[in-house]
C-alpha cells in the first residue's frame, strides 16, 4: 500500500506541467509535501517498532526478482530525506521568485519535476533491495539530479559541472553493477540480502572495495569527490543543500547496507573505512578553509563531515571485530546521527549561501561582508550552522562527535588491540574539528561581520519569507538533537545494537554509556551564565555613557572596507603549512605590458586531485582518440573494408590457432 | 556540595594565578613590582568604565564576552579539585571540557572579525589556526589520561588515580610538562603570544580583543584568568594523584605552573610568528609521545 501511495505520488507530481506559472511551486510543495509527510510518518513508525514491513512493487516485470523493505536503516535515511525536500520545497517558494519571469515555464516544470522524481528516487533506494530496482532508482536519483544542476544552463561552467557530474556518477554505477554482478557469479540472487551469504563463503574485502568506489563516488569519498566541489556551486542553493545534505549520504547508506552484511573480515574493512575517513576529512577541511567561494566552501566541507562519517564507521566496525561493543556501538551511532546532523546544518548553510545569493548576486567572499546587518535573520540562522558544523555545545553537531570521541576515549581507556588506532582517530579528529572552527570562522566572519565589500553586498536586503521559513525545519533539528540528546540517544544505540547484531545494546549504553541529560545540564548552566553576565553588564551601563566610535585603525583616521581582511589571508597561515597539498597557486591575469593597468589576481585553488583529470595522459587520450576517430569516414565502402579486414583478422588468428 | 567546594577554589586560583605571574616575572627581573592583586584592582577599575562600540559590530561582538566567560566558567564546573569531585560529571567529559574552551575561541574570533579592521583579523585567524593544532594535543592528553587510569570523565581519572603504580607518576610529570606548554598557548603567553607587546602586528590575543574596552574588557580578561587555572588545575590534578592527593597539593602545583610560566616568561625571547605553529606541532608530537610511553608502560604492568 505504502509504495503504492508513493508512485502515484511521483507520478501525479509530473502534472505540474500542466500547471500555471505561478502555481508550480506551491503545488509540487503540496504534492511531494504530502508524499514526503506519509514517508515521514512511515519512517518513524518503523523507527518506533524497530522492525519494517516488506513491500512488492507493483511493477514487478520492471523490477525482476527485486522487492523493497523499510527496515530501521531504511527508514532513518527516509526520515532525513524527507526533512530536508520539505525544507528545501519550502526554500524554494522564495529562491525561485526571481526565477519566474526569467525562465520557460517548461524550463521551471522540469526543475520541480525532476526535484520530486529525486526525492521518490532517494526513497526508492534505501527501500530497494534487489539490484534491479535499487539501480534503477539509483540511475533515476543521478538522471534527476544532473537535470536539477543544470538549471542555468546558459552559463558555460554549470554545463561542465554537470557534464563532470554525470560522467563521473556512471563510473560509479558501473563499479555498482559489477558488484551485484559478482553475486550472481557466485549464483546467488543480486539483492542486498544475499550479500551476507556470499561474505560468508568468500573474503569480503575484494567485492567491499567494489562496492566502495561506487557508493563513495556519490558519497564524495577521496580521491573520487572531484565531482562534488564543481557540482554543488553550480546547482541552485536549495538543490546544493539537498545534494549535499541527504543525496550523498546515499553513499554513506550503500557502505552501510553492504557493510553491515560482513561477518568475518570486518576488521580490515573497518581499518580501510577508517583510514578512508581521515584522508577524505583532512583533505575536505584544508581544501575548505582556502576557497574563497562560499558554495565551494561548504561543498569541501561536505567532503570533510563524509570523512567523520566514515571515520566513525570504520572505527565503530573495527571496534566490533576486536569485540569492543561499546566502541563498536558508538563509532556507528555517532556516524548515523552525524549523518543525521550534517544533513540538518548543511541545509542550513547552504540556504544561506543562497540567501545571499539571491541579496547579492554573488557567492565570492571578497565581494561579501556586513550581511550581518542588512539580513539580521539570515546571519542568525547561518550562524546557528556555523556553530553546529564546528561541533560546538550545545548544538548538535557537538552531540554526534561527542559519541565518535566517547568510543575512541572508551577504546583507550580499556589497552587492548585497537588502543593506538583509537589515539589516531582522537588526534586526527580533533585536527578537522579545530580546523573546521578555522574554515567556518572565516566564512561566517567574511561574509556576515565586518563593512560590505562591494556595492551589491551595502544594498542588500533581507530576503522573502519563505527562505526564512524553509531554514527554520533544519535549525529545529539542531536545536532538538543539540539541546536534548538523551531523547533520542536510547533510540539510536537500540538501533545500532540492532543492525551490528550485539545482544543488549540498551544495557552496555546504561552501564557505560555517556549520560547525554549531563550535555543538556551543561546547556542550561551556560545559557544561564551568558544571560547573567549579560544582564549584568546591561544594568552596569544603565547609568553610564555608552558611545560610537571607529574601529581602531592603529591611528589611521580613514580606513576602507577593502582594507578589512580578507578570506584568502584569513587561511594564509594555515596554507603556508599545509603547503600546496590541497590548493593551487594564485595567477596573475591581464596584466598590462609597461605601465600596470588593471589587473586581477586569480586566487582560485584548484583541487591536485582534479587537476590529475586534466594532466598530460588527458591530454593523451585525446590525441589516440582523435587518430581512431579518423577511421570513421562515413563512406560506406570504408566500412565494408573494415568488416572485410575484421573477417581477414578472424580468420587468420583461428588460422594460427589464436582463439 | 563537594562541586561548590572545588569551584570556590578553582576560582580562588583563577583569581591568584596572574599575580603569581607577575611576581614571578618581576623578582626574575629584580623589580619589585606591582602590588599581587594589581590585576584585581585594573579589572575593577574597567567595571566603573562606560563603553565605545565601533558602528561595524554588532550583537556578536556585543555578547561574546559573557559567551567566552560563560563557555569557560562552564567548562571549570567539569573539573574536581583534589579530593573534592566536580559539580557536573559524566562519562567523557574531557570532551566537552575540550570543546568548551572551543567555544569561548570561537566567539572572541567571530567577534574580532566583526570590528572589520585588518589588524583584528590578523589576530582571529592566528588564534584560529593556533587553536586548531593545539586541539589534538589537548585532547590526546586527555585520552593519555584515560589510557592510564582506565575512565573517561575527570572526576572519576583523578579518583582513581591515587591507585596508580610508581612508575606512572613519570607520565603525570609529562603530562604536567605538556600542560604548562598548552596554557602558553591556550593563554597567549610568551613565547607564543605577548600580552604585552606594542605592536598590532604581532599579537595574537591581543589583538583580538582591541576594540573591547570597560566592562567587556574586564569580562574577557576574567575569562582568560579562568581559563588559565582550568587547565592549571587540570594538570595539577593529575600530577597530585599520583602522590599526595589533596587540595593543598594541587592548589600549590597549579600555582607552581603559573610560577614557570613567569620563569619562561623572564627567560624566553617570544618566537617568529612563523615558527608558532611548528612550536604548536612540537606540543601535539609531545602529546603524542607521551601517550605511547603512558601506553608501553601500562602494557607492560599487565603483561609483567
Amino acid at each position: 500500500m505504502f509504495a503504492e501511495t508513493l508512485l502515484i505520488l511521483a507520478l501525479l507530481s509530473l502534472a505540474v506541467f500542466a500547471v500555471p506559472l505561478r502555481l508550480k511551486g506551491p503545488f509540487t510543495l503540496a504534492v511531494t509535501g504530502i508524499g514526503a509527510l506519509r514517508c515521514l510518518a512511515e519512517s518513524i513508525a518503523v523507527l518506533g517498532r524497530g522492525y519494517g514491513q516488506i513491500e512488492t512493487l507493483i511493477t514487478s516485470p520492471v523490477f525482476g526478482d527485486g522487492y523493497a523493505a523499510t527496515d530501521p536503516l531504511s527508514a532513518l535515511f527516509m526520515l532525513i530525506c524527507s526533512l530536508a525536500v520539505i525544507a528545501v520545497l519550502i526554500y524554494a517558494q522564495g529562491y525561485l521568485r526571481p526565477y519566474l519571469g526569467k525562465k520557460s515555464p517548461a524550463q521551471l516544470s522540469l526543475h520541480y519535476a525532476a526535484l520530486s522524481l529525486l526525492y521518490y528516487a532517494m526513497i526508492g533506494v534505501v527501500m530497494c533491495r534487489g539490484a534491479f530496482g535499487f539501480l534503477f532508482m539509483w540511475e533515476l536519483m543521478t538522471v534527476s539530479s544532473f537535470v536539477l544542476i543544470l538549471f542555468d544552463a546558459e552559463r558555460r561552467e554549470v554545463r561542465r559541472a554537470a557534464m563532470n557530474y554525470l560522467i563521473l556518477m556512471h563510473i560509479g554505477f558501473i563499479f555498482l553493477v559489477a558488484g551485484f554482478v559478482t553475486l550472481r557469479a557466485a549464483e546467488l540472487p543480486a539483492t542486498f540480502d544475499s550479500l551476507a551469504l556470499y561474505f560468508a563463503g568468500h573474503n569480503p574485502l575484494p567485492l567491499f572495495l567494489v562496492f566502495l568506489v561506487g557508493f563513495g563516488m556519490k558519497a564524495g569519498m577521496f580521491p573520487l569527490h572531484v565531482w562534488l566541489p564543481e557540482a554543488h556551486p553550480a546547482a541552485p542553493a536549495h538543490i546544493s543543500a539537498l545534494m549535499s545534505g541527504v543525496m550523498i549520504k546515499m553513499g554513506v547508506y550503500g557502505i552501510l547496507r553492504v557493510a553491515l552484511a560482513i561477518g568475518d573480515g570486518l576488521l580490515a574493512v573497518g581499518l580501510v573505512l577508517f583510514v578512508l575517513g581521515i584522508v577524505t576529512g583532512l583533505w575536505g577541511i584544508l581544501s575548505a578553509a582556502v576557497q574563497n567561494d562560499l558554495k565551494r566552501l561548504l561543498a569541501y566541507s561536505s567532503i570533510e563531515n563524509v570523512g567523520i562519517i566514515l571515520l566513525a564507521l570504520g572505527i565503530g566496525l573495527a571496534g566490533k571485530a576486536w569485540d569492543n561493543p561499546l566502541l563498536a556501538l558508538c563509532g556507528v551511532s555517532g556516524a548515523l546521527l552525524h549523518t543525521v546532523n550534517h544533513s540538518f546544518f548543511k541545509g542550513v548553510l547552504f540556504f544561506g549561501a543562497g540567501s545571499v545569493y539571491t541579496a547579492t548576486h554573488t557567492t565570492a567572499l571578497d565581494s561579501l561582508g556586513g550581511l550581518g546587518r542588512t539580513m539580521p535573520r539570515t546571519a542568525a540562522l547561518f550562524l546557528a550552522g556555523t556553530a553546529a558544523i564546528c561541533a560546538l555545545p550545545p548544538l548538535s553537531g557537538f552531540v554526534s562527535e561527542f559519541l565518535v570521541y566517547f568510543g575512541l576515549l572508551g577504546a583507550v581507556a580499556e589497552p587492548g588491540s585497537g588502543t593506538i588506532a583509537a589515539a589516531c582517530g582522537i588526534v586526527f579528529l580533533a585536527l578537522i574539528g579545530g580546523l573546521a572552527l578555522l574554515a567556518f570562522t572565516k566564512l561566517y566572519g567574511i561574509t556576515f561581520s565586518g563593512l560590505p565589500r562591494s556595492k551589491a553586498a551595502a544594498e542588500a536586503r533581507e530576503v522573502p519569507v519563505p527562505m526564512i521559513a524553509g531554514a527554520m525545519i533544519p535549525l529545529a533539528g539542531i536545536l532538538a538533537v543539540g539541546l536534548a540528546p538523551g531523547l533520542f540517544t536510547g533510540g539510536l544505540f537500540a538501533l545500532t545494537g540492532r543492525l551490528l547484531g550485539i545482544e543488549g545494546a540498551p544495557l552496555i549504553y546504561r552501564m557505560a554509556g555517556p549520560d547525554l541529560w549531563k550535555i543538556t545540564a551543561a546547556a542550561v548552566v551556560l545559557a544561564g551564565v551568558v544571560g547573567l553576565v549579560c544582564g549584568y553588564k546591561k544594568s552596569l551601563l544603565r547609568k553610564r555613557t555608552v558611545g560610537t566610535g571607529p574601529t581602531w585603525g592603529c591611528g589611521f583616521g580613514a580606513p576602507s572596507p577593502r582594507m578589512q581582511y580578507t578570506g584568502e589571508s584569513f587561511a594564509e597561515g594555515l596554507q603556508s603549512l599545509s603547503g600546496r597539498a590541497a590548493t593551487g597557486r594564485p595567477q596573475m591575469v591581464g596584466r598590462g605590458e609597461i605601465f600596470a593597468g588593471r589587473h586581477n589576481l586569480d586566487v582560485r585553488h584548484r583541487d591536485r586531485v582534479a587537476s590529475l583529470f586534466s594532466a598530460w595522459w588527458v591530454e593523451l587520450l585525446r590525441r589516440v582518440n582523435a587518430r581512431v576517430m579518423a577511421t570513421r569516414t562515413g563512406k560506406v565502402n570504408h566500412y565494408v573494408l573494415y568488416a572485410l579486414m575484421f573477417l581477414l583478422l578472424i580468420l587468420l588468428l583461428s588460422l594460427t590457432n589464436l582463439i | 556540595m563537594e562541586g561548590i567546594i572545588s569551584l570556590t577554589l578553582l576560582v580562588f586560583l583563577a583569581l591568584l594565578m596572574p599575580g603569581v605571574v607577575n611576581r614571578t616575572r618581576a623578582v626574575m627581573a629584580g623589580r619589585r613590582g606591582v602590588r599581587f592583586f594589581q590585576h584585581l584592582h585594573n579589572v575593577g577599575t574597567l567595571l566603573q568604565k562606560g563603553a565605545v562600540y565601533s558602528p561595524s559590530a554588532g550583537f556578536i561582538f556585543r555578547a561574546a564576552p559573557a559567551v567566552c566567560l560563560g563557555a569557560t566558567f562552564t567548562a571549570l564546573l567539569l573539573l574536581p579539585f583534589g579530593t573534592h569531585g566536580a559539580l557536573l560529571s559524566f562519562n567523557g567529559d574531557v570532551v566537552l571540557f575540550a570543546y568548551l574552551l572551543a567555544l569561548g575561541r570561537a566567539a572572541l574570533i567571530l567577534a574580532a572579525m566583526e570590528t572589520g579592521s585588518s589588524f583584528e583579523g590578523m589576530g582571529a585567524a592566528r588564534e584560529a589556526l593556533y587553536g586548531a593544532l593545539a586541539e589534538p594535543a589537548l585532547l590526546l592528553t586527555a585520552g593519555t589520561l584515560a589510557l592510564v587510569t582506565g575512565q573517561t570523565s575527570f572526576a572519576r581519572i583523578f579518583a582513581s588515580a591515587g591507585s596508580l603504580p610508581p612508575q606512572m607518576l613519570i607520565v603525570m610529570g609529562l603530562i604536567l610538562y605538556v600542560a604548562i606548554k598548552l596554557i602558553i598557548v591556550e593563554t597567549g603567553r610568551i613565547p607564543v603570544d605577548d600580552p604585552r607587546t606594542h605592536l598590532e602586528l604581532t599579537m595574537v590575543h591581543e589583538v583580538m580583543v582591541l576594540d573591547y574596552c570597560g566592562a567587556d574588557l574586564a569580562l574577557l580578561h576574567v575569562a582568560e584568568w579562568l581559563k588559565a587555572a582550568a587547565l592549571a588545575t587540570l594538570a595539577a590534578n593529575a600530577v597530585a594523584s599520583a602522590f599526595a592527593f589533596n587540595p593543598l597539593t594541587v592548589l600549590a602545583l597549579a600555582l607552581a605552573q603559573a610560577a614557570a610560566i613567569g620563569v619562561v616568561e623572564s627567560l624566553q625571547a617570544r618566537n617568529k610568528l612563523a615558527r608558532n605553529a611548528t612550536y604548536i606541532l612540537t606540543i601535539t608530537a609531545l602529546a603524542f609521545v607521551v601517550f605511547m610511553l603512558a601506553y608501553v608502560l601500562q602494557q607492560n604492568i599487565t603483561i609483567g
